[in-house]
């Protein structure tokens, strides 16, 4: 423990305060904790190293966890990896529930963040030898688990999978690079696009206007009327929250926990595939997860102990390898190297003090942001009490501020959080279903490079099946998953059967589209 | 009528001497902006970011780092190719990647040569060749003969088609008429974890990435870039001792400047940025970060070094037939 010694007040205070700025960047939309990261990396440099990583990784467990506050309240991830928390967490919102929600996502938070900072702690060099044989095989297989949830997110199989289908096809849009195995022209679109979508639509945007500008343009297709008539969300009698919600939540926890640790591990999947993951296993293994997607607290267990559990996941290829394991670890290597400090194998072994620190500064942020927020969320759930013609155009100037911040000033994706928010309006008018439609945007291409490469690195479709034992244990998984979705639709329909011959009712259920009778 | 016009004449003719003589005296009037096409905390960066303080220091004016990322640096570049050319805004970038895609592309928004004027080199950094444990090669002649019998067996890794690295590895390929696989990986820490895993068999890749992995035991490295051996890696050769040509080189970064910008302001920004990087503290910091400083003599200098290279990048890869 003479490492603490080093340590001063300023070392604290840099944590909580990390952890509250990253906190508000994670809850706007369109901020992250990327970019809170990049954003105050030059300021480590007159920091030092110990106070600088204070900052930081403050920074990095308030950057994932703020993102669960307007999933939660406003139906809009505020970082990609919160997007399972709108599913469940808006329903129960709507339901006057918010504040419990709230709870609910920051006990399963903190509970993620230090099971993945023991297992940082405990195993980083064992497991980063084992998160560098992933090949793209592996990486393929996980993202196919994740992407088989689209069958079953929805009320009507069917239509999850075409939402689901019509969400892969945009992210194809755009530039088929060599790099990725493609024949480097453009996709689906026309030639005079190219300059704007080259790249294709960028993910952030799309997020925001699909959840956030949809559900505000759904609400004020209702008009301000009802609204000043004190159509407010209660918070109080129907939301109190009590520890008991967690009971026969375990394994729930532990499994999810380890599934971010594990995603936040290997290089190159993305953070959103962590929480949909957790959320798909959940869904698949419980005893009950009928009510999952209408406001059931063992979805924003699973997706929120997920999210959170990346941080330490994430640092792990990155301190014992060099290899960053998400967006945000990549910008902390900058950090490192302000500092004169290469991250890699020899990292832990020579700055063992630095080392301890870091250990200190991950655990602690996790505790300020357990403190800050759920003493805070009384107030902060209270955001929903705004009047709406105030609280809704606020949101939208924020979320089109948010979208222009976040590739550093690119007026295109400020077009594109407005063509996705009318679209995703739409889409729920016609019947279709954002949920699925947004996990095939976020996981289709990364699911057609990994597949390509694998392909192009071993030039057999037999190697998806003979790469390794842990390739056969993730094709059962993929099985399990989808014969469940298959029987769960088989048991809707037979429901739905049911209910039509009692009496007509829309089948909008998931992600809590209901516009009706919830308020007030 | 007449009146006004003349005196319009005047004034005008009169704000602009004006403007003439801010420049003559090679004052900087406003915040300088040094734009880093690439995303916080890459070399690009870290350099931007030790140099924007002693520059600010030296011209009395803040220097701001923003970084521009996207379509490996061309954004960044294209922005700074379309901005006021008052000498303000500057880009410092990889400059062999933003002279290689006009071969690499399919199109470029900016002409490096024309839109971008050069201030000065920054930095130069060498390629390490390194091996993973599949094989036991302990030199790079040993290696040579091993593909010479096992053609098409050995896989290289790079980071991405038309990368710096892949266009070294294809010259390394057609000097030697080797027969190797190359794949195209996501990034250089994607083809740093492949050669480490075991997945391929080699790379060639920046210091500060290889040097960790060679230095703890988990990839042999048998042949530098460069005219000298690394300080960190005595034993190691370098190619040209190994009799192989010059042009296996590594990066090198610099700095560039909107073209049109007062050629005053140039010269200004060339001296400065020659002494910062004359700087013994500064020079330290680059070499912790892998790279060796290396400013310019001048803006014409580094003007003929660009577009030699830029010629000579353009027929290699037209004959290698790297497109992206």
């Amino acid at each position: 423990m003479e490492f603490l010694s080093v340590l001063d007040v300023s070392f604290f205070l840099l944590v909580g305060f990390g952890t509250l700025v990253g906190i508000i960047f994670g809850a706007i939309p369109g901020m992250t904790a990327t970019m809170a990261v990049a954003v105050c990396l030059p300021l480590t440099y007159a920091l030092g190293l110990n106070n600088g990583l204070a900052l930081l990784l403050g920074l990095y467990v308030g950057g994932i966890s703020g993102g669960m506050v307007p999933a939660v309240l406003l139906n809009i991830p505020g970082t990609p990896s919160s997007i399972t928390t709108t599913f469940d967490g808006y329903p129960m919102a709507r339901r006057g529930e918010g504040e419990k929600a709230l709870r609910i996502c920051v006990i399963a938070s903190v509970i993620g963040g230090l099971i993945s900072a023991a297992v940082l702690f405990l195993f980083a060099p064992l497991l980063a030898d084992f998160s560098i044989k992933f090949s793209y095989v592996e990486k393929f297989l996980i993202i196919l688990l994740a992407l088989s949830v689209i069958a079953s997110l929805s009320n009507s199989m069917l239509i999850g999978i075409f939402s689901g289908v019509i969400g892969i096809w945009l992210s194809l849009i755009g530039d088929y690079s060599i790099s990725d195995g493609g024949n480097g022209h453009t996709r689906l679109m026309f030639d005079f696009m190219e300059p704007y979508l080259f790249e294709g639509f960028s993910l952030l945007p799309v997020l925001i206007g699909i959840f956030g500008i949809s559900t505000i343009l759904l609400e004020a297709e209702k008009g301000v009327k009802r609204d000043v008539a004190g159509e407010r969300v209660k918070i109080g009698a129907s939301g109190r929250f009590s520890l008991s919600t967690f009971k026969g939540s375990l394994t729930n926890l532990t499994r999810s926990s380890f599934i971010g640790t594990f995603v936040g591990m290997l290089p190159g999947v993305g953070g959103s595939a962590a929480s949909v993951l957790a959320y798909t296993q959940e869904k698949n293994l419980a005893k009950d997860s009928s009510q999952m997607g209408k406001g059931a607290p063992q979805g924003l267990i699973a997706s929120e102990s997920a999210n959170n559990a990346l941080t330490g996941g994430a640092l792990i290829p990155l301190l014992s390898l060099g290899i960053p394991g998400d967006a945000t670890t990549a910008v902390l290597i900058g950090a490192f190297t302000l500092q004169g400090i290469q991250v890699g194998p020899l990292f832990i072994p020579e700055n063992h003090e630095t080392w301890y620190i870091m250990m200190t500064a991950l655990v602690l942020a996790n505790f300020v942001m357990f403190v800050l927020m759920f003493f805070a969320i009384k107030h902060i759930a209270k955001v929903v009490m705004v009047p709406k013609h105030i609280l809704y155009p606020l949101i939208v100037m924020m979320c089109v501020v948010g979208a222009y911040a976040i590739n550093y000033g690119i007026m295109f994706d400020v077009w594109t959080l407005l063509i996705f928010g009318v679209l995703g309006y739409l889409i729920q008018k016609i019947g279709l279903e954002v949920a699925p439609l947004i996990i095939g945007f976020i996981l289709g291409s990364q699911a057609e490079v990994y597949f390509v490469k694998s392909l192009e690195s071993f030039g057999t479709y037999s190697i998806f099946f003979t790469k390794s034992p842990i390739a056969l244990v993730l094709w059962a998984l993929i099985a399990a998953s989808v014969l469940f979705a298959i029987a769960m639709g088989f048991k809707s329909r037979a429901r739905q059967k049911m209910e039509l011959s009692q009496m007509h009712t829309p089948s909008n259920t998931t992600a809590g589209k209901r516009h009706d009778s919830t308020n007030g | 009528m007449n009146k006004i016009n003349t005196f319009l004449v005047s004034a005008t003719s009169l704000s602009l001497l004006l403007a003439g003589n801010v420049a003559l005296a090679q004052e900087f009037r406003g915040p300088v902006r040094i734009v880093v096409p690439f995303a916080p905390g890459g070399t690009s960066d870290i350099l931007a970011r030790y140099i924007a303080p002693e520059l600010s220091d030296a011209i009395g004016q803040p220097v701001i780092v923003e970084n521009k990322a996207g379509a490996g640096g061309n954004i960044g570049a294209d922005f700074v190719a379309k901005a006021d050319p008052n000498g303000h805004t500057l880009l410092l970038s990889d400059l062999t990647a933003l002279l290689a895609a006009p071969s690499v592309l399919p199109s470029v928004a900016y002409d490096i040569e024309n839109d971008l004027a050069p201030v000065t080199m920054v930095s130069y950094s060498p390629y390490v060749l390194g091996v993973s444990q599949n094989n036991d090669f302990s030199s790079f002649d040993e290696l040579v003969a091993f593909s010479r019998e096992n053609p098409g067996q050995l896989s290289m890794a790079t980071s991405g088609v038309g990368a710096n690295n892949h266009i070294t590895t294809e010259r390394l390929i057609q000097d030697q008429d080797l027969d190797w696989t190359v794949i195209a990986y996501r990034g250089g820490s994607d083809a740093t974890r492949a050669v480490v895993s075991g997945e391929s068999d080699m790379l060639l890749n920046g210091t500060t990435a290889s040097l960790p992995f060679v230095l703890s035991g988990q990839m042999n490295a048998l042949a530098v870039t460069g005219e000298e051996r690394l300080d960190e890696l005595p034993d190691v050769p370098t190619f040209r001792e190994l009799g192989l040509p010059g042009d296996l080189d590594g990066t090198y970064q610099g700095i560039l400047v909107t073209a049109g910008s007062p050629p005053e302001i140039v010269e200004r920004l060339q001296t400065e940025l020659a002494t910062v990087l004359a700087n013994e503290e500064i020079r330290a910091r680059i070499a912790e970060q892998g790279g060796q400083a290396r400013p310019s003599a001048s803006p014409d200098e580094l003007k003929a070094w660009m577009s030699e290279q830029k010629s000579e990048l353009a027929s290699f890869i037209e004959s290698a037939g790297i497109r992206q």
